[in-house]
């Protein structure tokens, strides 16, 4: 069956573009969500296989979702994404509990074979 | 990624953050430390670079960048807002908008934006007087007071609201209609007319608002075949025919997954391994072609492919073993024979594969289709290929029904479906056929078939329909409806059955007319396949 993923932006155009990069890679995207606060209340909600959140979104920014999304002890990757020279932030959101990350300008290639390379669920 | 398609959905955002930027700015000045307002900035500013950035607008991209660096230190306290600081960045803000604008006309970017940067590094070292000059490449324009971008978002519901209130109104109207027959008015009728044609164009505009191209739909096609073709070792080259044809935007969302299965079953069932293709000469790269045009008011799409084609001879033997009666079998067209692999449990592919299992799913693309008010039909040449050929309405919800009878009931059919409508004397029912140009039509009684008591009269009306036959194929036969009465034609605003409504059978839709009753809306091909199979 196909990996539900629930995607994390404040800006629609990465929400369609990812949207379209994902469901062209045969993952089912099964929300999305305009902020961190969203993204933590979706994924308790959807329970996807999958959580992609970006770093710098409003009211909650994506370290604090990333991080209350692990305390909901859900059986969730979560994949970071944000935009070239952001690495040592996205290390932190490593460290409290996301898998993997991307960085934007998106290449679906590299997305899909991030999100492939998870591994196990 | 391809840009192209992004750049409406970029402009518009960007738009919008351009927008926060100046009213992020404008705040900033008058009350320097409002940390939210630095945090928004700061948010604006990294959403117009990562999205510059993937569109390829690397002046936008670098500019938004320096001004998003600063920012960062303004919230890191590194460094504090000063009116400065402002004076720069708004000048930036300007020069972000001209090379928004000149990417909005396709004018080239190439313009130095190094001036900008600069003034930017010296605003935030404190040292003002390094203004930049307008540069000739950005010309440094005064904002032009308020201006509204001529291209709107707005949700996809709203126009499902618009549609359902335009709906609404021609309940009305039609109400008026009736009223305004009994009248003897002349200034009323007229009033009514025009009230009627603005609301016909005020329908148009909504409907026409709601188009999409198929294009977008079908731009994800090639990727989805490159995946097929990867994951079953096959070569499959798509074309793409009449891509720009406007479909109504619900219609399109519905379209999506159908579509897939059948191009799934394409690569997977109808086109050959390289090595049998080799084998009946053909090249080993297949082809399938997705064509969409319009025909009437009616858009076809056809998916066809050059693979093996459907065995229906495979296909009959399958319908035997699961129970189909011989003597059905020797009856049905080749048409009818092909529709079998719409039944749930045939294909005629023996293997079942990761890719399109055994043909599961094309009775739910039949029954998907079948729900946007379309039509399926399949043609088939042994060794030579399959077209799928979708029949769907252009756009949805209003149809223009017919009025009916029976008993103390009104119920409304689709005028699509009827031919004529006539008025003979009962006696000439009794044999349950009508002679129309030398042919037998059968007639079925709509009373009997609703179980309801129908109106003993010297005459009876007719309403002659097309009747496809229960599979959706077949020559088309006529079929007479006997109904106690028939009344005006009326724009029909249909709603969906929800449940337990919707379990009933023979009936498709809703409407409210104009007096507040609801009628349904008659599935006619669900009732004359129930007559004739009960020779009611």
């Amino acid at each position: 069956m196909a990996k539900r993923v629930l995607i994390a932006d404040d800006t629609v155009f990465f929400r369609v573009a990812l949207n379209e990069i994902l469901t062209t890679g045969g993952y089912e995207v099964v929300g999305e969500a305009a902020n961190g606060a969203e993204a933590a209340e979706l994924a308790l909600k959807l329970k996807p296989d999958i959580v992609i959140l970006d770093v710098v979104m409003p009211v909650k920014n994506g370290i604090e979702a990333a991080k209350e999304i692990t305390k909901l002890k859900l059986p969730v990757k979560i994949v970071m994404c944000t935009s070239l020279g952001y690495e040592p932030i996205v290390e932190e959101a490593i460290r409290s509990g996301a898998s993997a990350y991307i960085i934007k300008p998106l290449n679906a290639e590299k997305v899909l074979n991030t999100l492939a390379g998870l591994g196990p669920f | 990624m391809d840009t192209s398609k992004y750049k409406a959905l970029y402009l518009q955002e960007t738009g919008e953050h351009l927008k926060g930027v100046e009213k992020g700015l404008l705040t900033l000045e008058k009350d320097p430390v409002d940390a939210a307002s630095v945090d928004a900035l700061f948010r604006h500013y990294h959403s117009i670079k990562g999205m510059s950035a993937s569109m390829g607008y690397d002046p936008l991209a670098k500019l938004a960048h320096a001004q998003e660096d600063l920012l960062d230190k303004i919230r890191q306290k590194k460094i504090p807002f000063s009116a400065d600081i402002a004076g720069a960045l708004l000048k930036c803000l300007d020069a972000l908008r001209n090379l928004v604008a000149r990417v909005e006309e396709d004018i080239p970017l190439d313009v130095d934006i190094s001036p900008f940067v600069e003034a930017l590094k010296a605003a935030a070292e404190g040292s003002p007087s390094s203004a930049p000059k307008p540069v000739a490449a950005v010309e440094e324009t005064a904002p032009e007071g308020l201006k509204l971008s001529h291209v709107m978002k707005v949700e996809g519901s709203v126009f499902d609201d618009l549609l359902a209130t335009v709906g609404d109104l021609f309940m009305v109207l039609s109400a008026f209609r009736a009223l305004s027959h009994e009248s003897r008015s002349v200034a009323v009728k007229d009033g009514i007319y025009s009230l009627g044609k603005t609301v016909n164009t005020l329908h148009g505009s909504i409907l026409s608002a709601r188009m999409l191209p198929i294009a977008d739909l079908t731009e994800g096609l090639p990727r989805v075949i490159r995946d097929l073709c990867k994951a079953c070792g096959k070569d499959v080259e798509l074309k793409l025919e009449g891509a720009d044809l406007r479909l109504d935007r619900a219609i399109l969302e519905s379209l999506g997954s159908p579509l897939v299965h059948i191009i799934r079953n394409a690569v997977d069932h109808g086109i050959e391994e390289p090595v049998e293709r080799a084998r009946s000469g053909k090249g080993a790269k297949g082809s399938i072609t997705v064509r969409a045009y319009s025909k009437k008011d009616r858009a076809v799409i056809e998916v066809s492919d050059d693979g093996r084609g459907i065995n229906t001879e495979k296909l009959k033997e399958k319908a035997r073993a699961k129970g189909v009666p011989e003597a059905r079998l020797k009856t049905m067209t080749e048409k009818e024979v092909l529709m079998l692999i719409c039944v749930p449990g045939l294909s005629s592919s023996d293997k079942v594969t990761d890719i399109s299992g055994r043909g599961v799913g094309m009775d739910v693309v039949k029954e998907a289709i079948e729900g946007l008010g379309g039509a399926l039909e399949i043609e088939s040449v042994p060794g030579q290929g399959t077209n799928i050929i979708l029949e769907l309405p252009l756009t949805t919800s209003i149809t223009k029904t017919l009025i009916v009878t029976v008993g103390s009931e009104q119920f409304l059919l689709p005028i699509s479906r009827i031919v004529k409508v006539l008025e003979v004397r009962s006696t000439e029912t009794l044999k349950g056929v009508y002679q129309i140009e030398g042919a037998d039509v059968p007639l079925i009684h709509l009373a009997a078939a609703l179980c309801m008591k129908h109106a003993e009269r010297p005459f009876s009306t007719i309403i002659v329909v097309e009747h496809r036959g229960e599979s959706g194929v077949g020559a088309i036969n006529l079929v007479g409806v006997i109904v106690d009465d028939f009344g005006d034609e009326i724009d029909a605003y249909i709603k969906p059955l929800l449940p337990p409504i919707s379990k009933l059978g023979g009936v498709s839709g809703i409407t409210i007319m104009g007096d507040g009753r609801p009628v349904f809306l008659l599935d006619l091909p669900h009732i004359i396949s129930k007559c004739l199979r009960q020779g009611i």
